[in-house]
């Protein structure tokens, strides 16, 4: 039985062979000897099980091997490969943590003073929010509606809940609200421009701290919960002054 | 305590299956169908014990066209007595034996 016989049985044995084939021998003619030796043996395997054992099993041999033969190689060279494997992967894993699961913000207007100043740099959780999700009191950063900048408000209002202002305070279910996070100077802390809202489902009601200045959801309504793009979890430089 | 090198239940099998016709020179499928090890398991055992000059290896120059060569081993007179010397050590010390090498060791 010839090993061309042998691969034109069915499929699965051509796609093993194949598979282990270019394992052993990569672009070259021929590959290591060990590689080559469970290479010829393929042919004595019968039926499409036995094949792709044997293939499988192959790839490990063929992989220690590999490993055998980067030992022989001089300690500089290993040393670089691996550091410069290492250096990939930290890239890589960096590039990935930075758009999933955390990132940096930079606050560019003063909607937010004075929790955050302008040129603020702060920390977004991208990720855990989504699991535990968000709750009154949480900054959230999220697409400006009909805009596509990236700003940094407070919630106020979760679905279900009413909000309105009154007196220059803001009104949550029928209710004053406590806001020790806002300005000292009750001229910047005083809420304005409001209209009683209940806020639908799947939105959030969103506020800046520096409620004489911000652009919020008093303008634009709730915001859709899907344009929240990360919850902001601290603070990281003082900017500004 | 060091583990002494060469006492896995795989290579024992080997060591027992190599020793049946010690002077014959086996094939790698062969050698996988009666220890039933998996190629993956088998050959890095093979490469193993050929590093260390306990197994010599050949090819088989190809006596039909289009079939590559086929790799060769046979103990080498050093690799017997190790072998020997390692069942005869598991058999004296019998509840740590797999049924497989307690069936060819019997």
């Amino acid at each position: 039985m010839s090993v061309v016989g042998a691969v034109r049985e069915s499929a699965v044995r051509r796609i093993a062979y194949a598979v282990l084939a270019a394992a052993v021998r990569g672009r070259g003619e021929r590959g290591g000897d060990w590689g080559e030796a469970v290479l010829a043996e393929f042919a004595e395997t019968t039926g499409d099980r036995e094949a792709v054992r044997w293939a499988a099993g192959g790839l490990r041999a063929v992989w220690h091997e590999r490993r055998a033969r980067t030992r022989e190689l001089p300690r500089i060279v290993r040393i670089r490969r691996r550091a410069v494997l290492i250096t990939l992967i930290a890239v890589v894993a960096g590039l990935a943590v930075n758009r999933f699961v955390l990132t940096v913000g930079y606050q560019e207007s003063g909607s937010m003073e004075p929790t955050y100043l302008v040129a603020d740099r702060y920390v977004v959780d991208l990720a855990a929010f989504r699991l535990t999700g968000v709750q009154r009191g949480d900054v959230v950063e999220f697409t400006m509606p009909d805009t596509d900048r990236l700003v940094v408000k407070r919630v106020i209002g979760l679905p279900g809940d009413t909000v309105d202002c009154r007196d220059g305070r803001v009104w949550l279910n029928g209710a004053p609200l406590d806001e020790p996070y806002l300005s000292a100077d009750p001229e910047s802390a005083r809420t304005e421009g409001c209209t009683a809202t209940t806020v639908e489902s799947h939105r959030l009601y969103l506020l800046g701290d520096h409620r004489l200045v911000s652009m919020d959801s008093r303008q634009y309504g709730a915001v859709d919960e899907d344009a929240v793009h990360g919850r902001v979890l601290l603070r990281l430089t003082a900017g500004g002054v | 305590m060091p583990r002494i090198p060469h006492t896995s239940p795989q290579t024992l099998l080997l060591f027992s299956t190599l020793l049946d016709e010690p002077q014959r020179w086996r094939y790698g499928y062969d050698l996988s169908r009666e220890t039933s090890l998996a190629s993956g398991t088998l050959y890095p055992i093979l490469m193993r014990l050929t590093e260390q000059k306990l197994l010599e290896t050949g090819w088989e120059p190809s006596d039909e066209p289009g079939r590559p060569p086929r790799h060769l081993y046979r103990l080498t007179a050093e690799g017997a007595a190790l072998a020997e010397q390692r069942l005869a050590a598991k058999a004296a010390r019998p509840r740590t034996l797999g049924p497989a090498i307690q069936a060819r060791t019997a």
